[in-house]
C-alpha cells in the first residue's frame, strides 16, 4: 500500500465528523487538545479582562468605578477563572494534544471520556461565566473561606455557583488526570521504556499524579460547604461542632500542590523547548525526574504555610517552614539542570527562547519571595498583603504564563503546518515582560507598605496613591502585550505560508509526521531505541507513513493502537478505540443537569439526573463488549498480540484504579475531616451520640467479607470455563447487605443539623450508600454481561474491574461502619 | 508498576509520617487530652514518633540501595536511589523541630 492511499483510509477511519457537527461527536485527541486550549484562551482573556478591572479600581485612591460588591465578584472570578478554567485545562489541552504524538501512540486511553472531560469544563466554566454576566458571580475571594462564605454571611446564590461549579469543572480534571496517568504509563511505542520517556511525559504523569491526588480534598470541602449552606449541616460553625480551620485544612491540602500542579508542566514545557533552542540534549535528565518527583511530594507538605496566623504553635509552624523552605532544593536543581543546558548549547534567540529567559527572570524572583514568605516572621508581616498577590503572580505567571507562550510559540508550526510570518512576537514579549514587572515589582512595594489585598478602596494619607498608579500602568502595558501575542497569533493561522515539517530540527517524535497532525496521528506506530528518535533516526517521518512500523496496515475500519508494559516498554496488548459518539456530550449535559438541579434547589431532578448519568455509563460499557472471543492480532514486525478484552489488567482496570486513587483521597481527607473536628472543633462531645448495632455492624460487615470474596471466586469459576453467574449474585447480596448497613447509619445518625458530628455520620453514610450502589450497578452489568455471553475464559477484563471496584467498596465500607459504630461498642 | 512503587515507597512514607506527626503534635497540645497535653510525655511521645519515623526511612533507604532490589535499568536505579535520598532528607530536616522547639506555645 502506498504512503496516500494510507492516509486516505486512516483518514477516513479517524476522521471526525465535518462542520460543526464533528465538534459535538468527537473523540479525537487532536480536536479535542485544540478545543481544550482554545477555550482555555478564551478564558485566559476574561480573566485577563477582569483583572485590568481590578487596577482600574485601585489606579486611584477612593475610586468610584465600581462598588465593593462588584469588585469582590471581580477579583473572586479573576482568581477563580485563572486558577481552575485558564490555567490547569491549558495543561489538559496541551498534554491532550502532545502526549500521544510524543509518546508514538494513536490517542490517548479513554479517547470518549476526553471528550467527557472537555464538555463538563466548557459547560461548568460557562456556568459561572453566566453567573458573572448576571451579576451574581462568587463573592468570597478565591479561596472561599467560610464562616465569610457560610450561608449565614453570604446567603446569596453567588457562593453556590463557585461550589458547585467548580466541582463539575474538577470531574474534568479528574478524568483527564486518569486518562494521562494511564496514557504515559501503558500508551507508548513498543521500545520506549521509561529511561527513554520524552520529559514532557515525565512532567505530566507526575502532574496527573498529583491531581488525582490534590482535587479531591477540594471536591471534599466543596461537598461539605455545600451542604452547610443548602440543609445547614455545620461542619465549618464551632457553635454547633464545626471548625472553619476544616476548610482552610481541605483548600490548602488542594491549593499548595496546585501551584505545582500548574508549575511542572510548564516546567516540562521549558525541559522539551530549551535543549532544542540550545542545540543540544538536556542536562541532567535523571535529575529532573528525581526533582520532580521530589517536588511532588513536598508539595503536599506545606499546606500549613498558607495558614502561619492561625494561632498554631511553634513547632506546627516550624514544620511546614523547614518542608516551605526544603522544597526550593528540587527547584533549584531543576533550573541549575536547565542553565547547564544553555551552558552546554549553543542558545539561539527564536520567540520561545525568549520567553523562556522571561521565566527565568521572573521564575526566581518568585520563587525567592517563596522563600521569604515560607519563613514565619515574615509571613506573620506580609500575610493578607498585596506583597502575597504580587509573589503569587511572579511564580504562576512567571512560572506558567512564560513557559506556555515558549510553548505555544514553539508548536504553533505542528499545530497549523505553517510558519510565521509577521514577526510582532519580539515586540509583545518585551511589553509583557516590562509590563509584568512594573505591575508587580510595584505591587511587592505597596505590599510591604501595608496594603491589603482585596481592599476596593484606599484613601491618598496611606501614601499608596503613585505605586499603585505606576501598577496599573504597567497592567495596561501587560495587556497589550498579550493582545498582540494574540494578534501575532491570528496572523500565523490565517496567512498561508506552508513550513516545513520539523522547522527546529526537534529530537522529540510529534515532529515525525505530517503537520497539522493528521486525525490518525501516525500512519504506523514507530520502535523506539533512543531518548531522541528523530536525531536517531533523521527519516524516521518518511519510514512510518510508508508504514514501515507497526499496525501499517488499515483494517476492518478500526481505530486501532497498542499497550506496552510499563517499565520496558514491550507491546503487550492490541487495542481498538470506539468511533465518533455524541455519547460524552450527552452524559456531561445531564451531569450538569444534576449541578444545576442542586444550584437552582430543584431536588426532584437530581435523582432523575443521577439515573440519566448511571443509563448512560451502562450504555458507553456495554458498547465495549464482544460477542466472540476475539483472536491474537499480527501487528507488524512479526509480533501478535491479545485483545485487551482478554487480559487481566486492561486499560479500564487500569483506569480504575487510579480513579479508585483519586477516590481514596477523597474518603482519606474525609476521615481526616471527621478526626479534626472531633478533636480540634470546639464544641464537642456532641449532645448526642450514635447508638451502635452489632446487628447492623454485623451485617455490613459480612457483607463487606462476602462480595470481594464471592467475585474472586467467580474469577477462578471463569477461567476454568465455569458458570460464574451464581458467584457474581452472591457478591452482589454482599454489596446491598453493606449498602443497607450504611443505610442504617444514614437513617439512625443523631440529627445532623444539630452538630456536626451527626452531619459528618451522615456523610460517612452516604459515601458508603453511594459506592454500594455504583458498586452494585456494576455488579448487575456483570451478571447481565455473563447471561448476555459477553464474557468467557478469555473475555475476562470485565471481572477484574468490577473486582476493584466491589473490593475498593468493601474496604471503605468497613472503615466506614466501624467509624461509626466502634466509638459505642468500646466500654 | 513495581517500578513506579520503588520511585514512589520513600517520599510516599516521608508523607505519612509527617501527616502522622503533625496530627499527633495537634493531639498532643489539645486540652481534651488532659494531663498528656503540652506536658513531657507528649514530647517524649513525639521524639519517639520522630524516630520511629526515621528508622522507617532508614529500612527503605537500605532496601532501595541492596544490589538485588535495585532497578534493572540504570536510569530507574538513579531515580528510586535518588527518591530514597528525598525521604530520608526530608524526614530530617522537617521533623527536626521536634527536637528543638518547645511543643505547644
Amino acid at each position: 500500500m502506498k504512503a496516500l492511499e494510507r492516509h486516505r483510509k486512516l483518514t477516513a477511519i479517524w476522521a471526525s465528523e465535518e462542520g460543526f457537527k464533528g465538534w459535538f461527536s468527537t473523540v479525537n485527541h487532536n480536536d479535542l487538545g485544540r478545543m481544550f486550549l482554545f477555550t482555555a484562551f478564551i478564558f485566559f482573556i476574561i480573566g485577563g479582562l477582569l483583572a485590568m478591572l481590578i487596577r482600574v479600581q485601585l489606579a486611584t485612591p477612593h475610586s468610584a468605578f465600581a462598588g465593593p460588591e462588584i469588585y469582590n465578584q471581580i477579583f473572586t472570578m479573576h482568581g477563580t477563572v485563572m486558577m481552575f478554567l485558564f490555567a490547569i485545562p491549558t495543561f489538559e489541552g496541551l498534554a491532550i494534544y502532545l502526549l500521544p504524538k510524543m509518546l508514538g501512540s494513536r490517542d490517548l486511553a479513554f479517547p470518549r471520556l476526553t471528550a467527557y472531560g472537555f464538555w463538563c469544563y466548557a459547560f461548568g466554566g460557562s456556568m459561572l461565566i453566566v453567573a458573572m454576566l448576571f451579576g451574581i458571580a462568587p463573592d468570597g475571594g478565591w479561596f472561599m473561606y467560610p464562616p465569610l462564605t457560610s450561608a449565614i454571611h453570604s446567603p446569596g446564590i453567588n457562593t453556590d455557583f463557585w461550589l458547585i461549579g467548580i466541582t463539575f469543572v474538577e470531574i474534568s480534571a479528574i478524568a483527564a488526570a486518569v486518562e494521562i496517568t494511564v496514557s504515559v504509563l501503558k500508551y507508548r511505542a513498543p521500545g520506549m521504556s521509561l529511561d527513554k520517556m520524552p520529559i514532557f511525559a515525565w512532567y505530566a504523569l507526575i502532574t496527573a499524579l498529583m491531581i488525582l491526588t490534590g482535587f479531591p480534598p477540594l471536591i471534599l470541602g466543596s461537598v461539605l460547604l455545600e451542604l452547610e449552606r443548602a440543609f445547614g449541616l455545620p461542619f465549618f460553625q464551632a457553635d454547633l461542632g464545626g471548625d472553619s480551620l476544616l476548610w482552610q485544612h481541605l483548600f490548602w491540602l488542594f491549593g499548595h500542590p496546585e501551584v505545582y500542579i500548574i508549575f511542572l508542566p510548564a516546567a516540562g514545557v521549558i525541559s522539551t523547548v530549551l535543549p532544542v533552542m540550545c542545540r543540544t540534549t538536556l542536562l541532567g535528565y535523571g535529575w529532573i525526574v528525581s526533582a520532580a518527583v521530589a517536588l511532588a511530594f513536598l508539595s503536599f507538605g506545606l499546606w500549613v504555610h498558607h495558614m502561619f496566623t492561625t494561632g498554631i504553635p511553634h513547632m506546627g509552624l516550624a514544620f511546614f517552614s523547614a518542608a516551605s523552605t526544603l522544597v526550593a532544593v528540587p527547584t533549584g536543581l531543576q533550573i541549575f539542570a536547565w542553565i547547564g543546558t544553555m551552558w552546554k548549547g549553543r542558545p539561539e534567540m527564536h520567540l520561545p527562547m525568549l520567553h523562556i529567559l522571561g521565566f527565568f527572570f521572573t521564575f526566581v524572583i518568585g520563587g525567592l519571595t517563596g522563600v521569604m514568605v515560607a519563613v514565619v516572621p515574615f509571613d506573620w508581616q506580609a500575610h493578607d498583603t498585596a506583597f502575597i498577590t504580587a509573589h503569587l503572580h511572579y511564580v504562576l505567571f512567571g512560572g506558567f504564563v512564560f513557559p506556555i507562550f515558549a510553548g505555544i510559540y514553539y508548536w504553533l508550526p505542528h499545530f497549523t503546518g505553517q510558519k510565521r510570518f509577521f514577526y510582532l512576537g519580539q515586540l509583545a514579549f518585551a511589553l509583557v515582560f516590562i509590563g509584568f514587572h512594573v505591575t508587580f515589582l510595584a505591587m511587592h512595594w505597596v505590599g510591604l507598605l501595608g496594603q491589603r489585598r482585596r481592599i476596593s478602596s484606599y484613601a491618598p494619607e496611606d501614601g499608596w496613591t503613585a505605586i499603585n498608579l505606576i501598577s496599573s500602568v504597567g497592567s495596561f502595558i501587560l495587556a497589550i502585550g498579550i493582545a498582540l501575542i494574540l494578534i501575532d497569533v491570528l496572523l500565523h493561522i490565517f496567512t498561508a505560508h506552508r513550513g516545513r515539517r520539523n522547522p527546529w530540527n526537534a529530537p522529540s517524535l510529534e515532529w515525525a509526521m505530517i503537520t497539522p497532525a493528521p486525525a490518525y496521528t501516525f500512519a504506523s506506530l514507530p520502535h523506539i531505541t533512543r531518548r531522541d528518535p528523530l536525531h536517531a533516526e533523521p527519516d524516521l517521518a518518511v519510514r512510518l507513513a510508508r508504514g514501515e512500523g507497526y499496525l501499517g496496515t488499515p483494517r476492518n475500519n478500526w481505530r486501532e493502537t497498542l499497550c506496552v508494559d510499563i517499565a520496558s516498554g514491550k507491546p503487550e496488548m492490541h487495542v481498538i478505540y470506539p468511533t465518533n459518539t455524541r455519547l460524552p456530550i450527552v452524559m456531561s449535559a445531564v451531569t450538569g443537569l444534576f449541578f444545576l438541579s442542586l444550584l437552582l434547589k430543584f431536588y426532584w431532578t437530581v435523582p432523575l439526573a443521577l439515573a440519566g448519568v448511571a443509563f448512560l455509563a451502562w450504555r458507553w460499557v456495554w458498547r465495549l463488549g464482544h460477542g466472540h472471543d476475539p483472536e491474537m492480532q499480527p501487528c507488524g514486525h512479526g509480533i501478535s498480540l491479545p485483545n485487551a478484552a482478554t487480559v487481566e489488567r486492561s486499560p479500564g482496570w487500569w483506569g480504575s484504579a487510579f480513579l479508585l486513587t483519586a477516590n481514596a483521597t477523597f474518603f482519606a481527607a474525609l476521615l481526616f475531616g471527621f478526626v479534626f473536628l472531633w478533636t480540634v472543633a470546639p464544641g464537642w462531645p456532641p449532645p448526642e451520640w450514635f447508638a451502635p448495632s452489632v446487628t447492623e455492624l454485623g451485617t455490613g460487615v459480612i457483607g463487606a467479607l462476602v462480595a470481594p470474596l464471592a467475585l474472586g471466586h467467580a474469577i477462578r469459576v471463569n477461567r476454568q470455563g465455569g458458570a460464574p453467574f451464581p458467584s457474581v449474585i452472591i457478591a452482589l447480596l454482599g454489596i446491598v447487605a453493606l449498602g443497607l448497613a450504611c443505610g442504617a447509619l444514614m437513617w439512625r445518625a443523631p440529627a445532623p443539623t444539630d452538630h456536626a458530628y451527626g452531619a459528618t455520620l451522615l456523610v460517612l453514610g452516604g459515601y458508603g450508600v453511594f459506592h454500594a450502589t455504583v458498586a452494585a450497578l456494576m455488579g448487575g452489568f456483570l451478571a447481565a454481561q455473563i447471561r448476555q455471553g459477553y464474557t468467557s475464559a478469555t473475555r475476562r477484563a470485565a471481572f477484574a474491574i468490577v473486582r476493584l471496584w466491589i473490593t475498593y467498596t468493601s474496604l471503605t465500607g468497613l472503615f466506614i461502619l466501624l467509624a461509626a459504630h466502634l466509638p459505642g461498642l468500646i466500654p | 508498576m513495581t517500578v513506579i512503587l520503588r520511585i514512589l515507597i520513600a517520599p510516599l512514607v516521608w508523607l505519612v509520617c509527617f501527616s502522622a506527626v503533625y496530627g499527633l503534635h495537634a493531639l498532643a497540645c489539645d486540652s481534651a487530652f488532659g494531663a498528656f497535653a503540652g506536658s513531657s510525655t507528649a514530647r517524649i511521645v513525639l521524639l519517639v514518633a520522630f524516630v520511629l519515623a526515621l528508622a522507617l526511612q532508614l529500612a527503605i533507604f537500605w532496601y532501595l540501595h541492596r544490589p538485588n532490589q535495585a532497578a534493572p535499568a540504570g536510569f530507574l536505579r538513579f531515580v528510586t536511589r535518588a527518591s530514597a535520598w528525598t525521604g530520608l532528607v526530608a524526614t530530617i530536616w522537617t521533623l527536626f523541630p521536634v527536637v528543638a522547639l518547645s511543643t505547644c506555645t
